[in-house]
């Protein structure tokens, strides 16, 4: 080939010397120097293009080669090792220059092109199956669990093989083959980010079944959502954006800008299309903690999404995670306003047996205390909703959420105070609220909820229900106690004995009534039990003890029918719940008439 | 490369018309809530009319029936009317009128409905995203082909992306996402298996289904158009009209996109659907649903499928251009290669039609998957009221 190249240049210089020293000659005439002058740039012209042409003919052949070899054999170039690589790059480099240089040169030399296009294209096909064969054999699989601890420095393709990747890819831009670059990157990527999905056990529902599912099932399957979702947007997305710049960097920014979108959008809204048919359910108010923990999940994640999707590219999906994030947030706000309402309607109908505690004052103590722990999230949605306090508890100090437990309180309060209308006798009424703001004000006192109640709150609880302790005393033990006073009036009164004997009779009677049905009541807490106990015992033992001490030579033991300690021991059986009597009445007059009051 | 995203051109148009349409009411009769809502009624089935009569002449570029630009004026429309809909229906009303019957079953029955509609938004979608992927391939022949000078190289090149394409046409729906385990490479252990690498035309197969496996578009176009009867007798002048007429149009609209989209399963899409004759405001539609249907069983007889007019052109001009690239010997003769630009030039359009149009009918999908959803949630909540009134005071 050299010997071909120097001969030809040989005769080219040899007939440029001839032609310049024929010019110079002084035999030759102006027109005729001109002419030989002109011939001699013409040849230059000439041998430049055929140099040219002739050396890229042959580069070309070279390169053709290596290209053709590759192509016949059945294995990847990039197994090889990089001195293969490197060298097919290379090669492939030559085509690409030969082919600019032939389309730069005036003289098309039409078959050669042709023939370095269709090199090209072969070494662009066999490039495309080299790049799906890196991407697929050098993927890195994690677990998810190791995710959670790595974010950020997840690698999904060996990190080594990324110059390589880059130089494919610069290879395959030089040669305007950037759209199967792409198409084949692109392609091999969303492979890898479904296999991710089967990892994560991410199945696809129909909208219609999720919808159907209940309880458990909902829950188990919004839990493994909520799990990928922050694997996918914190970790994975990040790390597949990284990659794409990594390898499409050099170029236009929008170049990897659009290819990660490609990969990663339509996964996403897959992801986001649960969550869509999630927010569509039944809106009862159990929901209410999924639909926070969804919110609080999104919430958190607004700041990846809006990062990773910032252009233009990716606005599609940042509008809708958007959406979704608010659909989730009026589902809370709706729900807790449905938790509200049904509080608020809990029909009275029957009357609750005792007096105890109420089972809608527990669920929805407890339901509240549960509710504390979505505190951050409860803020941002109910802020703005947040109604006045009737009672006048709010003040600066107060929690952010404090309003809205205390509404929930109030609305408890006032359903129960319906209910406990139903009992005729009123004594009842009050030991019934007594009971159940005690409950609320213990579970109020619990750590969550304590900070969300506030100081006056209590206190403000602790006075009602020992208003309520206050007026059942009043109402049961009034009339009782007044019997066994004796104004100073009457303590001179001929009848004072025969008084005496009815006011035992009376007080017999009363006690007897009393305790026959208040032992039937039920206070379930011991210590208020215990206190009300006491407070009863203190002031009726206290009067009897006075009555029967001050009269004992006028009353007769006959009338008598318990001893102070007596009276002390049966205000104990009071409020445990099970229904005693006294029997000390002759059996006929006493068919025990069930109690009105129960 | 890079999609222009354009902005939802719908607000301006249902808007505006909702509004004028309001005015007209309020000033045409301001005594008489039942002469009000007669008007209204009358007024939604007027409009109904009209804007599927105009579909119906939609003949011209850019909006050629069964056209990207069509579909999207057809989603356009199905706003306007749901829109329309929710007024009639709900603007004004006591909740008891929605809950009372006849509407105490058929509000519930729209409201599955929608919900069935949901998954077909979402599978249409995906079909979007293969449209797309058709698209790419569609450039680049592009690339490869219009060139002046046009040699083996291009011509092989064209060649690839040609047979990938047309595989990803025909067979989009039959494959969907059940042979997708032979052609992909699933490598769960540590290393790929090198044996196990796709050939260079798996890089262009269709992108991978992701609705629910046995989830067929057919089997739920078919669900959602049974138990759709017209109102009889004295139900046909009440509020029962206006929910069938939103029932039929949802129905059709959806069955339609089902048609032209790809989609996972549409093997057996009905095209047989019991629409009131009698009725005006149904005219223009039974008249497009049966030129959907003629068209829809020539194509399922040929073996090709999927109604989009971009598509059915792309693919006699993707079927020329390897046949042409088959035939092809260096060099070509001067008026082939006429025909080549030719054919280039329109497949350019077409690609150009499709760059334009696809990711606004993308958003357009969306913007009726959340219209509905909150129609379907307004009308639960007025449901909830209504029930709520009837519970005696506890």
């Amino acid at each position: 080939m050299d010997d071909h190249k120097s001969e030809d240049q040989h005769l080219v210089a040899a007939a440029q010397h001839i032609l310049k020293a024929l010019a110079a000659s002084k035999a030759v005439s102006d027109d005729l120097r001109k002419t030989l002058l002109d011939f001699d740039i013409h040849l230059s012209a000439m041998s430049i293009v055929e140099r040219s042409i002739k050396q890229l003919e042959r580069k070309i052949k070279f390169a053709e080669g290596k290209i053709m070899t590759w192509k016949a054999k059945n294995s990847m170039i990039w197994d090889c090792g990089s001195k293969e690589s490197s060298e097919y790059l290379e090669a492939v480099s030559e085509i690409q220059a030969a082919v600019h240089n032939l389309q730069s040169l005036n003289e098309h030399d039409k078959e050669l092109l042709g023939r370095a296009n269709g090199i090209l294209q072969v070494a662009m096909a066999k490039l495309e199956e080299e790049l799906v064969h890196i991407l697929v054999k050098h993927k890195q699989y994690l677990e998810p669990e190791s995710f959670a601890n790595e974010a950020g420095s997840v690698d999904l393709v060996n990190p080594a093989l990324i110059p390589d990747l880059k130089s494919i890819a610069n290879v395959m831009f030089g040669s305007k083959y950037h759209q199967e670059f792409c198409q084949t990157f692109i392609s091999s990527r969303r492979d890898a980010l479904d296999e991710f999905f089967v990892v994560l056990e991410i199945e696809r529902f129909s909208n219609e079944n999720v919808m159907k599912m209940e309880g458990n099932c909902l829950n188990r399957e919004i839990k493994k959502w909520i799990r990928a979702v922050k694997i996918v947007f914190q970790v994975y997305l990040v790390a597949e954006k990284r990659l794409c710049k990594q390898i499409l960097g050099d170029f236009n920014d929008s170049v990897y800008q659009f290819c990660f979108a490609e990969i990663t959008l339509s996964f996403v809204l897959k992801l986001l299309n649960f969550g869509e048919a999630v927010a569509m359910g039944n809106r009862s108010p159990e929901k209410l903690f999924c639909f926070l923990d969804i919110y609080e999940v999104l919430e958190n994640l607004a700041v990846y999404v809006d990062i990773l999707f910032f252009e233009e590219f990716g606005s599609f999906v940042r509008d809708e995670f958007h959406k979704l994030l608010n659909k989730f947030g009026e589902a809370s706000k709706f729900t807790f306003l449905a938790f509200k309402n049904a509080i608020a309607n809990d029909p009275s109908k029957a009357r609750f047996p005792g007096g105890g505690v109420h089972h809608l004052t527990k669920y929805v103590m407890n339901f509240i205390k549960t509710l504390a722990e979505y505190g951050e999230a409860l803020n941002l949605l109910l802020a703005d909703e947040t109604p006045a306090d009737p009672e006048g508890n709010d003040d600066d100090d107060s929690h952010p959420l404090a309003g809205e437990f205390w509404s929930v309180a109030a609305t408890l309060e006032s359903n129960l105070i319906s209910k406990s209308k139903l009992y005729k006798d009123v004594a009842l009424q009050h030991v019934f609220m007594m009971n159940n703001i005690h409950y609320m004000v213990q579970k109020a006192k619990s750590s969550e909820l304590s900070l969300v109640f506030g100081d006056r709150w209590l206190r403000r609880h602790v006075a009602k229900f020992r208003d309520n302790a206050r007026s059942y005393e009043r109402v049961t033990w009034g009339p009782i106690l007044s019997i066994l006073k004796q104004e100073n009036a009457e303590l001179n009164c001929t009848s004072s004995k025969e008084n005496l004997k009815k006011k035992c009779k009376d007080f017999n009677a009363s006690f007897s009534e009393t305790y026959r049905s208040q032992t039937g009541w039920y206070i379930p807490d011991t210590e208020l039990r215990e206190d009300v106990q006491i407070s009863i015992s203190q002031k009726v033992a206290h009067a009897y003890r006075q009555f029967t001490g001050r009269y004992s030579s006028t009353i007769d033991e006959k009338w008598k029918k318990h001893t102070v300690d007596d009276i002390e021991n049966y205000v104990l059986d009071l409020f445990v719940g099970s229904p005693k009597s006294l029997h000390y009445f002759s059996s006929s007059a006493q068919i025990l008439k069930r109690d009105k009051s129960v | 490369m890079p999609a222009t995203t354009e902005n939802n051109h719908n607000q301006g148009s249902f808007l505006g018309r909702i509004s004028i349409r309001r005015n007209q009411v309020m000033s045409m009769s301001m005594d008489g809530s039942h002469d009000t809502e007669c008007e209204e009624m009358e007024l939604f089935q007027r409009h109904v009319a009209e804007r599927f009569a105009e579909l119906l002449s939609c003949t011209d570029e850019p909006e050629a029936f069964m056209s990207i630009g069509w579909l999207r004026k057809l989603l356009d429309e199905f706003l306007c009317c749901e829109a329309e809909f929710k007024a009639v229906l709900l603007m004004g009303r006591d909740p008891f009128q929605i809950a009372k019957p006849p509407l105490d079953k058929l509000l519930p029955e729209l409201l599955d409905r929608i919900i069935k509609s949901l998954d077909v938004c979402n599978a249409v979608s995906l079909g979007i995203d293969s449209l797309r992927n058709i698209q790419r391939l569609a450039e680049i022949v592009l690339s490869a082909l219009d060139q002046t000078l046009i040699g083996d190289g291009q011509v092989r090149r064209a060649k690839k992306a040609l047979s990938a394409l047309l595989s990803a046409m025909l067979h989009e729906d039959k494959d969907g996402g059940i042979t997708k385990g032979t052609e992909r490479s699933r490598s769960f252990g540590r290393r790929g298996n090198k044996d196990k690498d796709r050939s260079a035309a798996a890089p262009f197969r269709s992108l991978s289904w992701t609705m629910p496996k046995n989830w067929s578009a057919a089997k739920q176009i078919h669900a959602m158009s049974s138990n759709l009867a017209a109102p009889r007798g004295n139900e046909s002048s009440g509020l029962a009209l206006p929910v069938f007429i939103m029932n039929t149009v949802l129905v059709f609209v959806l069955w339609t996109l089902v048609a032209a989209l790809p989609c996972q399963e549409r093997n057996g899409l009905g095209t047989h659907f019991q629409m009131p004759r009698n009725l005006s405001w149904a005219q223009p539609i039974t008249a497009l649903q049966e030129r959907i249907s003629e068209e829809w069983k020539k194509k399922e007889k040929k073996g090709t499928v999927g109604l989009l007019e971009e598509m059915q052109k792309m693919e006699k001009i993707a079927q020329w251009l390897l046949d042409f690239a088959d035939s092809f010997q260096f060099p070509a003769e001067a008026d082939k290669l006429e025909e080549v630009k030719a054919q280039v030039e329109e497949l350019a359009d077409i690609c150009r039609k499709m760059e334009e149009g696809l990711e606004p009918l993308q958003l357009q999908i969306r913007e009726v998957f959340h219209r509905v959803v909150r129609t379907r949630t307004e009308f639960l909540h007025v449901l909830d009221q209504a029930a709520k009134l009837n519970i005696p005071a506890s």
